[in-house]
Order: structure tokens, then sequence, then C-alpha cells
């Protein structure tokens, strides 16, 4: 299958779950009352949702029959030790400490690995991780390569560590200060872009070279994998998980959202090699999350998500998958759609400053485009700039990210070529009528996290897409 | 009739291993004499719980496959809301991954350094995350609560003369909100009555106090209410769950009791400023606010439990098989905490095994044996839950009956297991512990036998 361009699924489908088709009326109605944010529409009004990849994917066979075995015993369940050999074998920490998901994960790694003060570095943001750091008293630092902030740049690992940012960081600060460095494979606010295999070894050897642990944010290192296979030199014969091995070696742990790579609809965990840490680890989980057998899952999401782990290394899957999020993004650049590229593995970034030059800044052009694509066709996106990024810390002035984006975000497994072909049509229309589409301004702006539960009205009239 | 049948009958089954005297030896020296380090697959009748265990039922299980996993705004997440509003009349419904992640959002927001909660019992998680807070968690329960021969239909209910002691000693100031657990799993699975939640509100009113449920096991206290206290024998369970909840301003519940689900939890608020905090420390550690940290299937099956726990048969059911376990224990001269509670017994290890001092561990011991006997897990409620930094009221042994999973055969099995351990009772032994964690010792800590 490989050999061939075709990203033919290496699937077929088993079980269906209906759609409902909205008029433009009804979605203008809906957009309205969910105050022109995405996140707040109810999901019987979205056609397409685009809105994240993260537990949105269909299981397989496999793993419902996984759900039907799942040992609900509250300790020592089977499907824990399941799981836990599952990462150790494809992961390869040697304790594994499972969380509802993966911001379960982040609350625990950061609670007992930063001290107030303390500087976080990273390569990009992303919003719960750092607003964890935060909470936890830390401070984050960006040490990612200037590339990842312009969108047209062409270069194959988008999502590199900037070595001479993280040593002059290193020495400004001192490495005492330094809690850990967190590394994202595919960071997801750079558009899923990849960190490469050379890369990430000399981050994670300057790092030790400090005594600096770094810990890994696995979300999609799988998908990382793939493109370090077909991008890096020398890399082309191995498997997706020799790979993923080899990422995982150079750390000293990882926190996992398993609802992305690993298939499933629920699911993460924290994995580390430090035994000490480990131990420090399971007492908190007990408190926050479930004993540690089970981390707040049911066992059958335990189960489903060590069968969801070893379907997520087989190159078929992760061809189709990143190839079906490429025929999506080439078919948009043939129209002249401005997107982020390279394309990344989970998601096309709609580069919305661009295609919605018109509107300022302040009135949030991405926020209006996702607005504007629901009415369009019933598409759901999630705006990824500035209403994303909040508020300065010190001066309460809104802060504007280098990228403005709207993200399409593939579910794995979900929806079909035909799916694809609507959304590509409906961002092409609305690009052709792209002057119709109004700016927005807050009626209400929660204090944290503001995106998820923002509302907004148009700065004139009463829809945000006039066409 | 006499005989109380299920309501139900079997649609899947899932096997369960006998193992050898030998095999069991060998594996509990291996988890250290801990049962909660033990692999559930060595275990044949687990009774260790009954929070996460129940059987789900076909509509349940078909609400698992209608589970809508979208992100933001899931039909199954209306289900859900719909259906606990209608349960409790709460508006405002928050879904979390489970029961402790309901506490640690309230008591992030009411604890800390000098504050004080009471409870008639706080359970094993509610202490952990009011002291992880830095504030004190304070029992209050009345006297007969202490008492495992008194047959005081209530045996939950707080003291509110106590409780007012507690006002006027402490202040109402550094009181965040009262609590109430029902039933009272730490003291027997013993229920409140009316008219003690009743008579809690109204000091909580005269102090401008807002009273709150631990609210896991609603529905079970609710069916004693209607058995046990007078006015209520003719008022259907709904109606008197809507009683309860109405009397509180806010509650927690796992639904892995009640709920009748493996995995979920729900915290419920009245008060808009609270209940605003909540939504973001949600969002942040638990998971966007219609979804909280659960696949859609789950809110499915949680909105389904909701509905199947008030129904009458399943409740007159559940609760007379664990009487049935409780009877047939005393008949054999085991002392247990009478009245048998809602969804467990529990054994009084002190009178089991007079022999073996409180420092010594008699409630480990005995649940040590019932596992190397006949392979039953147990679980300890005493001085190794409790015991650190005080002394427990009780050392008891809970046989947590998980909801819709056994059949009255495995119970008498259970039943004549234990008999044989009393009947060779002066031969337990007592326990020490090699080693323990700073808190919630009691499922990672590592014994041995003296």
């Amino acid at each position: 299958m490989l050999q061939k361009r075709s990203w033919a699924e290496p699937w077929k489908v088993k079980m269906v779950e209906h759609l409902r088709m909205t008029t433009r009326e009804e979605r203008e109605r809906a957009i309205a009352e969910a105050g022109f944010n995405t996140f707040l529409l109810p999901s019987q009004y979205v056609y397409i949702d685009l809105l994240t990849d993260s537990g949105t994917s269909a299981m397989s066979d496999t793993q419902w029959a996984g759900l039907l075995k799942g040992d609900e015993a509250y300790a020592g369940s089977m499907n824990f030790y399941h799981l836990e050999a599952a990462v150790r074998k494809f992961y390869g920490y040697k304790h594994l400490i499972p969380t509802h998901q993966g911001r379960g994960a982040e609350h625990i790694l950061s609670h007992l690995c930063i001290k107030p003060g303390q500087v976080v570095p990273g390569n990009m943001y992303f919003t719960t991780t750092k607003a964890h750091q935060e909470l936890a008293g830390g401070t984050f630092a960006d040490v990612i390569v200037d590339e990842a902030h312009d969108p047209d740049v062409m270069h194959p690992f988008k999502g590199n560590v900037d070595i001479d940012k993280l040593k002059a960081l290193i020495a400004r600060v001192g490495e005492k200060n330094i809690a850990y460095l967190s590394l994202e494979t595919n960071v997801n606010m750079a558009g899923g872009q990849p960190c490469s295999m050379a890369n990430i070894k000399e981050t994670c050897a300057l790092c030790h070279r400090h005594g600096i642990r770094v810990f890994l944010d696995a979300t999609r290192a799988v998908e990382n994998a793939y493109f370090i296979k077909m991008r890096e030199a020398g890399c082309a014969d191995r498997s997706l998980a020799e790979i993923l091995r080899e990422i995982c070696d150079q750390t000293d742990g990882c926190t996992m959202s398993a609802k992305k790579d690993a298939l499933v609809n629920i699911g993460g965990f924290l994995a580390v090699n430090d035994d000490e840490l480990a131990e420090q680890a399971r007492n908190m989980v007990v408190i926050y999350e479930g004993l540690h057998t089970y981390g707040g899952l049911a066992g059958r999401d335990m189960e489903a998500m060590a069968i969801g782990i070893e379907e997520s290394v087989q190159l078929d899957h992760m061809h189709s998958r990143v190839g079906q999020v490429e025929y999506l993004g080439e078919k948009l650049i043939n129209a002249g759609i401005p997107i982020m590229r390279p394309i990344g593995g989970h998601g096309i970034f709609l580069n919305a400053a661009r295609m919605l030059s018109h509107i300022p800044r302040e009135e949030f052009p991405s926020q209006a485009l996702a607005a504007a694509l629901y009415v369009d066709s019933g598409v759901r996106a999630m705006e990824r700039g500035a209403v994303s990024a909040g508020r300065d810390h010190d001066t309460g002035e809104n802060l504007y990210p280098s990228l403005e984006l709207v993200r399409l975000t593939i579910p794995r497994r979900v929806y079909t070529q035909a799916h694809m072909d609507v959304t590509a049509e409906s961002v092409i229309a609305l690009y052709e009528n792209r002057e119709k589409v109004v700016g927005l301004r807050f009626t209400y702006e929660p204090k944290h996290l503001r995106f998820f539960q923002a509302r907004f009205e148009p700065v004139r009239g009463k829809q945000v897409f006039t066409g | 009739m006499k005989t109380i049948i299920e309501p139900f009958r079997i649609k899947v089954v899932e096997p369960i291993r006998m193992t050898s005297r030998e095999e069991r030896e060998v594996v509990l020296r291996s988890a250290d004499f801990n049962l909660f380090r033990l692999h559930a697959d060595d275990v044949l009748i687990d009774l260790l719980t009954d929070s996460g265990t129940g059987a789900m039922s076909s509509l349940q299980w078909a609400g698992v496959m209608r589970g809508d996993e979208s992100y933001a705004g899931a039909r199954s997440w209306f289900v859900l809301e719909e259906s606990v509003r209608a349960l409790t009349g709460f508006e405002h419904i928050l879904p979390t991954h489970q029961g402790r992640a309901s506490e640690r959002i309230l008591f992030e927001l009411v604890g800390g350094p000098g504050k004080v909660v009471p409870n008639n019992s706080h359970f094993d998680t509610t202490r952990a995350n009011i002291e992880h807070s830095g504030a004190r968690a304070v029992d209050l329960l009345v006297a007969e609560g202490r008492d495992p021969r008194s047959r005081a239909p209530f045996k939950g209910n707080m003291d509110v003369a106590a409780l007012e002691g507690l006002i006027a000693e402490v202040g109402a100031g550094s009181i965040p909100l009262v609590m109430l657990t029902v039933t009272n799993n730490s003291g027997g699975g013993q229920p409140v009555s009316m008219e003690n939640i009743r008579a809690v509100r109204a000091v909580c009113d005269r102090h401008d106090l807002p009273l709150f449920l631990d609210a896991c096991r609603f529905a079970e206290n609710a069916w004693f209410i209607k058995k046990r206290e007078p006015g209520y024998g003719e008022r259907p369970v709904a109606e008197i769950v809507r009683e309860m909840f109405g009397l509180c301003d806010g509650a927690t519940i796992s639904a892995k009791k009640d709920g009748l689900v493996n995995i979920g939890g729900l915290l419920l608020v009245r008060n808009p400023e609270l209940m605003r905090r909540a939504d973001e420390l949600l969002i942040l550690t638990e998971g966007y606010l219609t979804y909280g940290g659960l696949a859609g299937r789950d809110l499915e099956a949680m909105a389904q439990g909701f509905r199947e726990v008030v129904d009458e048969d399943y409740l007159h059911y559940r609760i007379r098989s664990t009487e049935y376990l409780g009877e047939r224990l005393l008949r054999a001269g085991i002392q247990i905490v009478e009245p048998p509670g809602g969804h467990a017994v529990y054994i009084d290890a002190a009178a089991f095994a007079p022999h073996i001092a409180p420092a010594q561990f008699p409630g480990q011991a005995l649940a040590v044996a019932m596992y190397r006997e006949a392979g039953i897990r147990a679980c300890e409620i005493g001085s190794v839950m409790f015991g650190k930094g005080g002394k427990p009221p009780m050392e008891l042994v809970r046989l947590a009956i998980p909801r819709r999973v056994y059949t009255q055969s495995h119970i008498d099995y259970v039943i004549e297991a234990l008999e044989m351990v009393f009947a060779r009772r002066d031969r337990l032994r007592g326990m020490e512990i090699v080693e323990e964690p700073p808190s919630l010792r009691h499922f990672t800590a590592r014994f041995r036998e003296v």
C-alpha cells in the first residue's frame, strides 16, 4: 500500500453514527446562541466536527472487544497490567501511572517537578500545559526555532528546539532555576510540526549535561515518528515503533493524552524512569485521580488504550492518517488558500490573518473565520490565535501571537474522503466571499483559558458572515 | 412472597478463577499482605469495594454504544444533564471523572489552612482532599453510630448539638461548609434520616453556612428513609431523593456507586460565584464543561444509571441481599455493625479477634485470613485506613457488595468461608507495617505478619 500515492484506509467501516444536516438558518441561529464561539455549539447542530482530534476518533472492533473485557476491579485490574506492558514495550518507560486524561498527568508532573519561581522551557506553549505550569508557580519560556512562528517558511522540522535559545536561557537563569524541559512532539500550536531525531538527541544531551530533566509531551509522538521516517536521513527503513522508542529513550519520562495517537475516547498517563518520582506520583494520583492501578479510568478504557497503542504504530495506519490530512491540505493549497506549511500531522491550520486581511487583529479574524465556516457548511473548527493566547499577565493587554490560525483538526478513522471534499469546498467558497466576513468583539471574557467559554458579537450587524 | 429475587436476569458473564491455597499464599506474600496490591485475576470473590464494580444494564451498554464523543456540546452531555436535573432538582451540574475529583475541586475552592469541615464521618478520600488543602476534617457522628451493637435506625446521623458546639468553638467564619455523607460509609453504611438533614439544615441557616451532601449512596439512603422514617412509607423513592437534595446547597457524587457505572462523578453547586470558579478548575484539571474528563459513552451510561437506581424493586433487592449476608453472619456468632448497612456488611474485627491489639491491625489480619482461606477480598476500615495520627472509632472489615454482580450462591460461599475462619479465629496473627506513604496509606502500605 505504501508505495502508492493513494492513502486508502487499512480498514473497512463496521459501525456508523448518524449525522444531521442543518439549514443555513438553523446554523445562523445556533452560532448566534453560542456567542460565535464554536466551543459552545451543541454537537447535534454540527455536520463535520473538526474542533479537535482529541478523544473523537473511531475505535477498532478489537478495541471495542477490549471494552467488553474490562476488568472493573478497583485494585489490580488485569487491564492495568496489559496497559503497563504496552507502555513499556512501545514507549519504554519503567513506571506507568494512568490518569483520566492528559491534563491529569500534566497536573501531577507540574505539581511534583516545578518549584515556585522556576522556568520551564518548551518548544512552544500549549494552553493547558502552560496553565498547569503557572498553577505550580513556574514560568514558561519558548525555545522553539524561529521558523515555527512563520506560517509560510518550508522547513521539514518546524517543531525543533532552537539549541542556541536554550543555551542562552540556561546561561541567563542558571540550570538550577530550570524545572525541566518540556519537549512536545508534533507541536500542536505550531500546526502539528515535528521535531527531528537529531534535534531531540541534541536537546536532551544538552539538558542532561546541565542536570536538567526532559519530559516529553508524547501526545502525538507516533505522528512525529512518521515524519522522521519520511523526512530524516537514515530513518526511512526503520519502523515507527523503533523510532518512537528512540525518541522516548532520550527523555526522562512523558505525559500522554491517549485521546490522540492511542485512538481512544478517554485516557492518559504519566510514565517515568525515576523510581522515587514514580512513587511520589503514585501517592499523588490516588488523591487526584484514582488508585494507581486505574488512575480514574474504567478497566475497559485501559484495555482499549493498550490495544490502541499497538494499532497506532502500524505504518499503514499512520500513512492513511497523515495521507488524509495532506489530501485536504493540498486541495486548499491548490485553490490558493493560505495555510500553515508544511502540512502538519493532525490538522490543517488556516492562516486567518491572511485569509481575512480586512479584519484587524483586535477583531479576532480567527474567531470570525471559524464562526463563518460553521455558518457556511456546518463544519466546526477551532480558533488558535489571539483569543487562545489570552492576555499578558502584567499589562492585561491582549497578546497577539505571530500565528493567527483556525485549526481544522481531523479525528482519526472517522471521516471519509467526501467529508474532506465538503470541507475544502466550504473553505474555498468562504475565501472567495471573504470580504463578507465581519470581525467580532467580546461580550463575555473568562479570566483563564478564555477561548473555551468566551462569547462574542459581530462588530456590525447580527451575523458574522453576510454572504 | 418472602423470597426476594433480582429484578433482572443475566445478559453477559465474566469468568472468575479458582486458586489453590498454595497459590494464594505466594500471591499474598508478593503483595506484602496488602489486598489492594493483589492482581484482580487472583481474586475469586471481590468485595473490596462497591465503587465502580457494578454490572451495567443492557440499556446502559446501549448508551455506551450511543456515546457522542464530541469534545464540546456532545448530545450525551445534554442527556446526562437532563437526567440529573430530574433526579436532584439542581440546575448546574459539573461532570467529573469520579467523586474524588469533585471533592478536590470543591475543597481547593473552599478549603485551606485554618478552615474546619464538619461531617457525620468523612470517608478516606474526602478526608485526604480536605487535609491536602490544609483544612481540618472533623467527624460529628451521633453516639449510637459508634456503637456496633446499637440497632438504632439512623446511625449515620450527625450529632446536631456537637455541630453547634463546633461552630461556637471555632466560629462560623472558619467553616466553609457542613457536609453529610449519605449513607455513612466509614461508619457501617448507616443512613441519615430526613429529620436529621433538616435539623442540620436549620443549624446551617442560623449561621449562614452552606450544606453539602457527599451523596454517593443517595438512593440507598432514601430507601432506608422510606422503610424506617415515619411519614415516608408511602412516598416514592424518587421524591425522597428530590427532598434530600432540595435541602442542600451542593453535593459531590461518585457515580460509581448509586450511578451504577464503572467510572464517573458529579459536582452540584447552587451558588453562582462558586459555580463559576468550579467551572474554571474543572476545565484546567478534568476536562471541558460538557465532558469533565469522561468519554461521551460514560455520560450516557451515567444518565441511564441514575434513572435505574431509584427503581424500588432494585433497591428492595439491593438492601435485602446485603441484609441477608449480615443476618447469616450474626446467626453464626460473628459480630457485625448492626443493623446491616446498605452497600456492605461490616465485621467487628476487634470482637472477632480480641487477642490482636489495634496497633497490630485486627481488621487487616482478618481480611488477609479471608483471602488466604477462600480467595475473598475485603477491605480493612480501621487502624490501617484511619489510624495514622489518631484512633479510629471502630476496627472493621468491610464486605462491600458490588451492585448486580454476585448471586446468592456467591454470598453463601462467603458465609461458609467466614464461618471457617471464625472457628479458627484464635490462630489469626497480628500485622505490622513495613513501609507506608505519607497519606492514604491503606492503598499502598506493605505489611508483614508478627
